[in-house]
């Protein structure tokens, strides 16, 4: 279930380095071959469409002008079976949700490249009359008939396709019109895989960037963007961090210059805020010390990531905040839920209504920043402390070589995902929340984190245990998984409970 | 201990490992012998695991809405391999959409299954349940009195 380019594997030794322009030819032509509606992917044709596209149909344009105004953009998720209910959703997104960016998700069939199954799936959809597919399936339809989907809105669209294996649907993706793709080789093997190695899943998304290098040979500049977000179950910031800076090396290494990093909100104002900031100030002193400093790195900010509560009430209010953290955050854009989270995918309607409610809160957010604030100053500061013993340990590895360094990085426990199904990576980092509501790490594996910074973590962790009278141990961290999700007699309790 | 031993994962192509491996660490802890198979398992994977293993039951967790597909004729593949009378629970965000629940346990069980659970359960609610189906058949199969 996990494909690797043979032909990659065999003609170059992992590294960093750009993959060379013949070789990268030989291997689009395997890649190309693997699904009938690979050939359909002209590279001069598609070229010619996305130069005729005007920009605030192209994402690097829209999201450039969203950072130099200070602007929150907002983006929904949104994924059905068939080419006729897509651009449904797609265009309720675009007018109903004021979307500034809109989506297409493609099913996990797709993703896992199982593309009989989603082909028998798109025909289970047409025989009942609803989408039984979690998403649209690119590769099918191919990129010919994928374009109705850009015709039908008047926004930049991005695929979102959670996948380790992003080749072909990349390919079909923009060629179809695509101006985005979100995905990367550390995040998505660590957090959507079981078996695939890092090395593998580095390789597949080097193919990607170097995909957008050869686009912007020739003129068209395209948008990538990395999911920082991981295993969406409490990522403290400063590992979204790491996984966002290596991600981007790899990308720029390949010739990316329109690189989106994303972070899951926490769910605390501060620390989100915080995390925005040192990311965006993180990711470009790495990219400028690699010799990257034209990279732009815009920052973008996901509602809730973890479980969600089963009430409506109680989700419209993370829908809302969400859109708060983000503007406040100085995040370029937002990634939006909806009241239907807990029972997973929304109907185009309640999609809308999501964007919508964060979009109001964006604009009661105005121009409020945190920036002098001493908590915020403090975060900003521990996070950065966090992040670069695991980033510098994880280059030193590599002997200079960040794909390398990668790899020997997760063999050894340095770089560490919470909760991974992953069988490469270790995933013994345990996060959970603290007294005021942070995310700080309750065991740190074997991530070589400073220990004084650790020691603040375990304090906070610790007047945490306390306050509850429970034990300093495992169940915070299980704990922490459900918070969000439990019912607001449980979080609120009446005041005077009667008794 | 309890004697018995379960097979959990998550079926198809889903990788949402979180809740599936709380509920296996608590089954553990509950005293079972709990083979756990992770994401992205194979109906077939389950199946073989369960041989392999003399499980009591097999528990399917399913959270991104095409476990409608992955879990159609998975207790056939249970008769098949022999495994009739086996214990099978599934639970999670089993469709596509917000759905009401009643019609969706329903589906669920007309495939086959023992018990289907929603979005949200909590962890003692499926260990009471195993609790009660393993004593049920105690008594069915006449050991009540031991």
């Amino acid at each position: 279930m996990s494909y690797a380019s043979p032909l990659d594997k065999e003609l170059r030794p992992l590294s960093a380095q750009q993959i060379p322009g013949d070789l990268f030819a030989r291997l689009r032509e395997e890649n190309l071959a693997r699904w009938p509606t690979g050939a359909e992917v002209d590279l001069d044709e598609a070229v010619e469409y996305h130069l005729s596209l005007p920009r605030h149909k192209r994402l690097p344009c829209v999201m450039r002008q969203a950072e130099a105004e200070g602007r929150c953009l907002t983006q929904p998720r949104g994924g059905f079976g068939t080419l006729e209910l897509q651009i449904e959703l797609m265009q309720i997104l675009d007018r109903d949700g004021h979307a500034d960016v809109v989506p297409t998700t493609t099913d996990s069939y797709t993703r896992n490249e199982r593309w009989e199954q989603a082909e028998a799936g798109i025909n289970e959809s047409q025989k009942e009359g609803r989408s039984m597919l979690n998403g649209f399936p690119m590769v099918n339809y191919g990129p010919k008939r994928t374009r109705q989907l850009i015709e039908a809105i008047d926004k930049p669209a991005i695929v979102l396709s959670g996948t380790s294996m992003p080749r072909l649907t990349g390919e079909v993706g923009y060629a179809a019109g695509y101006t985005g793709y979100l995905g990367s080789g550390l995040a998505y093997v660590t957090s959507y895989t079981k078996e695939m190695t890092i090395e593998e899943g580095i390789r597949n998304y080097q193919y990607l960037d170097r995909l957008v290098a050869l686009y912007a040979a020739k003129g068209v500049e395209l948008h990538r963007r990395q999911p920082g977000f991981l295993t969406g179950t409490n990522i403290p910031p400063s590992i979204a961090i790491v996984t966002c800076v290596i991600d981007a090396l790899l990308a720029a290494g390949q010739g990316v210059k329109s690189y989106g990093l994303e972070m899951g909100q926490t769910l605390h104002l501060i620390q989100d805020a915080a995390a925005i900031r040192a990311c965006k100030e993180l990711a470009q002193d790495y990219l400028a010390r690699a010799g990257f400093g034209d990279v732009a790195t815009p920052i973008i900010s996901l509602h809730w990531m973890g479980a969600w509560p089963q009430d409506d009430a109680q989700c419209a209010a993370l829908v809302a905040y969400g859109g708060t953290l983000a503007a406040i955050g100085g995040a370029a854009s937002v990634t939006t839920k909806s009241t239907h989270e807990a029972f997973g995918i929304p109907t185009p309607q309640a999609n809308a209504e999501g964007l919508r409610m964060t979009r109001m809160a964006i604009y009661l957010a105005r121009q409020i920043r945190l920036d002098e604030h001493p908590e915020f100053l403090a975060e900003v500061d521990l996070i950065k402390r966090e992040v670069r013993p695991i980033l510098d340990a994880t280059l030193e590895i590599g002997e200079g070589d960040v794909a390398v360094g990668t790899v020997r990085a997760c063999e050894a426990g340095i770089l560490d995902i919470p909760w991974s199904p992953n069988r490469q990576v270790k995933s013994r980092i345990m996060p959970a929340r603290d007294v005021d509501g942070y995310l700080r790490i309750l065991d740190p594996g074997d991530m070589p984190f400073d220990k004084q910074v650790l020691e603040i973590h375990t304090e906070r962790l610790r007047r945490r245990a306390e306050r509850e009278g429970v034990p300093l141990d495992r169940e915070l961290a299980v704990s922490s998984v459900y918070e969000m999700s439990e019912p607001l007699s449980r979080l609120v309790p009446d005041l005077f409970t009667g008794k | 201990m309890t004697g018995h031993t379960l097979v959990t994962g998550v079926i198809g192509s889903d990788t949402h490992i979180v809740g599936n491996r709380i509920l296996s660490m608590a089954l553990e802890d509950a005293g079972y012998h709990v083979v756990a198979l992770g994401a992205l398992t194979p109906s077939e994977d389950f199946i073989k695991a369960a041989i392999e293993t003399a499980a009591d039951a097999i528990m399917v967790s399913s959270l991104y809405g095409q476990g409608e597909l992955d879990c159609k004729g998975f207790r056939d593949l249970c008769i098949e391999a022999g495994l009739q009378d086996i214990l099978l629970y599934v639970g999670g965000n089993l469709v596509v959409g917000k759905q009401d629940w009643d019609g969706v346990e329903r589906r669920f069980l007309d495939m086959g299954f023992d018990r289907a659970f929603p979005p949200g359960t909590r962890t003692n609610d499926v260990i009471e349940s195993l609790a009660r189906d393993f004593a049920a058949r105690a008594v069915d199969a006449g050991m009540a009195d031991r």
